[in-house]
C-alpha cells in the first residue's frame, strides 16, 4: 500500500510540472495583460501536430520538430495579440470572445489539415519506462518533460522578474500611461509577451503529443485546465503555477490510486473551489491595490 | 529654447480645453501654470506629454516636431512628468521603478544615478521595498518625481504634486525639486494650486482661464493682473 502511494505521488508531481508546461503560457498573458487566451489550449494542440508531422512524414524525433513549432506556433500568438489589438472598448471582455473564435477557428483548421484520429508518438524511447530506486516507475517523457518544466518555469520568473522585457511588462501591467511616459512601448513588450507564451505553448505540445495521445478536439480541456491552475496559483506569481500545477497533478493521481480514475475530474475541481473560498486570490495572489 | 507651443488648441468634440495657446520654456526655467479649475491646465500637461492630441498648433521640444512623436519616445529627448496622483509600477519595487525607467527612457543604466535620485528623494531606505505597499504618501509622490528624473528629462513637468500634502511635507518636497534642478539642470513647468508656492519658487507664471492663456510674467505681476484677479473670484471685483 506504501509503495502504491509513494508511486501515485511520483507520478503526480510529474504530472504536475507537465501541466506547469501546460498552464504557464496562458498564466503569462492573464497575468501581465488581464487577457485570457482562450485559445491557448489549441495553440498547444497545434504545436503538437506539428510534431506529429515531424515524426510522421519526416522520421523526426518529436522534440526535433520544437524549433518549426516555435516559429509557427509564436506566430499564430502574435497574430491572436494583433487582432486582440484591434478592441478598442472593454478589451477584457470582448478578449475572451474573440480567443474563443480564434479557438474554434484553429480547431477547424486542425480537423482539416490532420483528420480527427487520433495520434500519438511512434518513438519508442519517449514510452520506455525506467525505474528509479528499485520502486518507482516513470515513462522517460514524463522524467524528460518534467525536468523541462520545471527548468522553463525558472526561465520564466527569471525572465519576468529580472530582464528588461520582463520588467517592462510589469510595468505596462501595473500602469500603461505612466510605464509609456517612461519611455516604455506596450506594444513592443505585449507582442514579446504574446510570442513568449506560444513559445511556451509550443514547448508544451511537443510534451503533450510524446506522452499522450491528440485529437482535434483536446484544445478546449487543455485551455481550462491552464486556466484553473492559473487562477489557483494567483495572477501573475509565476512559481505558484508550478506548485498549483503539482497539487493538482499529486491530487489527481492519489484519486485514481485510491478511488476512481473517474473522480480525477472532480476531486481537482473540488480542490480548486476549496482554495478559492479560503483565498479569494489564488496560493499565491497578491491582493492588487489601485490608486 | 526648450519647448515651444505655437497656437495650440484641444478640443474634445465641441468642447475647447486649451484654446490657441502660445508659449515657451527655455533651459533651466521655473514656470508655474496656474488657473481656477477646469481652465486646462492638465489638458494642456496631456498634450505635451502626447496623451491627448491637440486639434490645431504646432510643439516643438528641443528642435523636434513633437507632433508625430508617440509618447514613449517623448520621454527620451527629454519630457518627463509626474503625476498629481502618483502611479508607481506595483509590481516592481521602488529600485526597479527607477531603473526601469532610465533603461527604457534613456537607453542606457546607470547605476549611480539611479543612487543619486535615491539620495535626493529621500527613498534609499526603501529601495528593495514594494513600491505598492511599503510607501506614505509623500514618499509615492517622491517616487513619482524620482521616477521622472531617471529619465533624464531636460523639462519635468508636475501636475499638483503638492495637493495633499501638509506645509511641512511641502517645504521639504519643494527643497527636494530645487536639489533636483540645480543638481540635474533640468527646467520645471508645474501646475499648482498654491499661489504661495508659485509665488516663492516660480521665475514666471502663466495663467490659464476657460483655456485660454491669459496672462504670463513674472508673479510680482501676473498676480497684480486685475483680469487674472477676476478669474480666480468668479467675477467679484477685488
Amino acid at each position: 500500500m506504501f509503495d502504491l502511494v509513494a508511486q501515485s505521488v511520483f507520478s503526480g508531481l510529474l504530472a504536475g510540472a507537465y501541466y506547469a508546461l501546460i498552464a504557464l503560457g496562458l498564466a503569462l498573458v492573464f497575468g501581465t495583460m488581464r487577457i485570457i487566451n482562450l485559445a491557448h489550449g489549441e495553440l498547444v494542440l497545434l504545436a503538437g501536430y506539428i510534431a506529429y508531422t515531424a515524426e510522421s512524414r519526416f522520421g523526426l524525433d518529436p522534440l526535433a520538430a520544437l524549433p518549426a513549432a516555435i516559429i509557427i506556433v509564436a506566430l499564430t500568438s502574435v497574430i491572436i495579440y494583433l487582432l486582440l489589438t484591434r478592441i478598442r472598448v472593454d478589451r477584457e471582455i470582448n478578449s475572451l470572445i474573440l480567443t474563443f473564435g480564434i479557438a474554434i477557428m484553429l480547431t477547424n483548421g486542425i480537423l482539416m489539415i490532420w483528420s480527427a484520429d487520433i495520434r500519438s508518438t511512434t518513438s519508442g524511447w519517449y514510452l520506455d519506462s525506467i525505474i528509479i530506486g528499485d520502486t518507482l516507475f516513470a515513462m522517460n517523457t514524463e522524467i524528460l518533460f518534467a525536468v523541462i518544466g520545471v527548468l522553463v518555469v525558472g526561465a520564466v520568473w527569471w525572465w519576468l522578474s529580472k530582464s528588461w522585457y520582463g520588467r517592462a511588462l510589469r510595468a505596462v501591467s501595473s500602469n500603461r500611461d505612466a510605464a509609456k511616459l517612461m519611455g516604455i512601448d506596450p506594444r513592443t513588450t505585449e507582442i514579446l509577451s504574446f510570442a513568449v507564451a506560444g513559445l511556451l505553448a509550443s514547448i508544451a505540445g511537443i510534451a503533450l503529443y510524446s506522452g499522450k495521445v491528440i485529437e482535434p478536439s483536446l484544445g478546449h480541456s487543455l485551455t481550462i485546465k491552464a486556466f484553473i491552475i492559473t487562477v489557483l496559483a494567483g495572477l501573475g506569481s509565476v512559481p505558484g503555477v508550478l506548485i498549483g500545477a503539482v497539487l493538482i497533478g499529486v491530487a489527481e493521481s492519489l484519486t485514481a490510486t485510491l478511488w476512481s480514475s473517474a473522480l480525477q475530474g472532480l476531486v481537482s475541481m473540488l480542490l480548486f473551489l476549496i482554495v478559492l473560498l479560503v483565498m479569494p486570490s489564488g496560493l499565491f495572489g497578491r491582493t492588487r491595490r489601485r490608486g | 529654447m526648450l519647448l515651444t507651443l505655437d497656437h495650440v488648441t484641444v478640443a474634445f468634440g465641441g468642447l475647447v480645453a486649451v484654446s490657441d495657446v502660445s508659449f515657451s520654456v527655455s533651459e533651466h526655467e521655473v514656470l508655474g501654470l496656474v488657473g481656477p479649475n477646469g481652465a486646462g491646465k492638465t489638458t494642456l500637461f496631456n498634450a505635451i506629454s502626447g496623451l491627448v492630441r491637440p486639434s490645431k498648433g504646432k510643439m516643438t521640444f528641443c528642435g523636434h516636431d513633437l507632433t508625430g512623436i508617440p509618447i514613449h519616445k517623448r520621454a527620451r529627448i527629454g519630457i518627463g512628468r509626474a503625476f498629481q496622483v502618483p502611479q508607481p509600477m506595483h509590481e516592481l519595487t521602488v529600485r526597479e521603478n527607477l531603473i526601469v525607467a532610465q533603461h527604457f527612457g534613456t537607453g542606457h543604466s546607470n547605476p549611480g544615478k539611479i543612487d543619486e535620485i535615491l539620495d535626493l528623494t529621500r527613498l534609499g531606505h526603501k529601495a528593495n521595498r514594494d513600491a505598492a505597499s511599503s510607501l506614505a504618501l509623500t514618499e509615492q509622490k517622491a517616487l513619482e518625481v524620482g521616477k521622472a528624473l531617471a529619465t533624464n528629462p531636460r523639462m519635468l513637468m508636475l501636475d499638483e504634486v503638492l495637493a495633499g500634502l501638509e506645509t511641512n511635507g511641502k517645504r521639504a518636497f519643494m527643497q527636494t525639486l530645487d536639489d533636483a534642478r540645480q543638481r540635474f539642470g533640468v527646467a520645471l513647468l508645474m501646475v499648482e494650486h498654491d499661489i504661495e508656492t508659485i509665488s516663492n519658487t516660480c521665475q514666471r507664471v502663466l495663467v490659464l482661464n476657460f483655456g485660454k492663456l491669459i496672462a504670463d510674467g513674472s508673479p510680482e505681476e501676473v498676480f497684480r493682473n486685475p483680469e487674472v484677479i477676476r478669474s480666480y473670484t468668479g467675477g467679484e471685483t477685488a
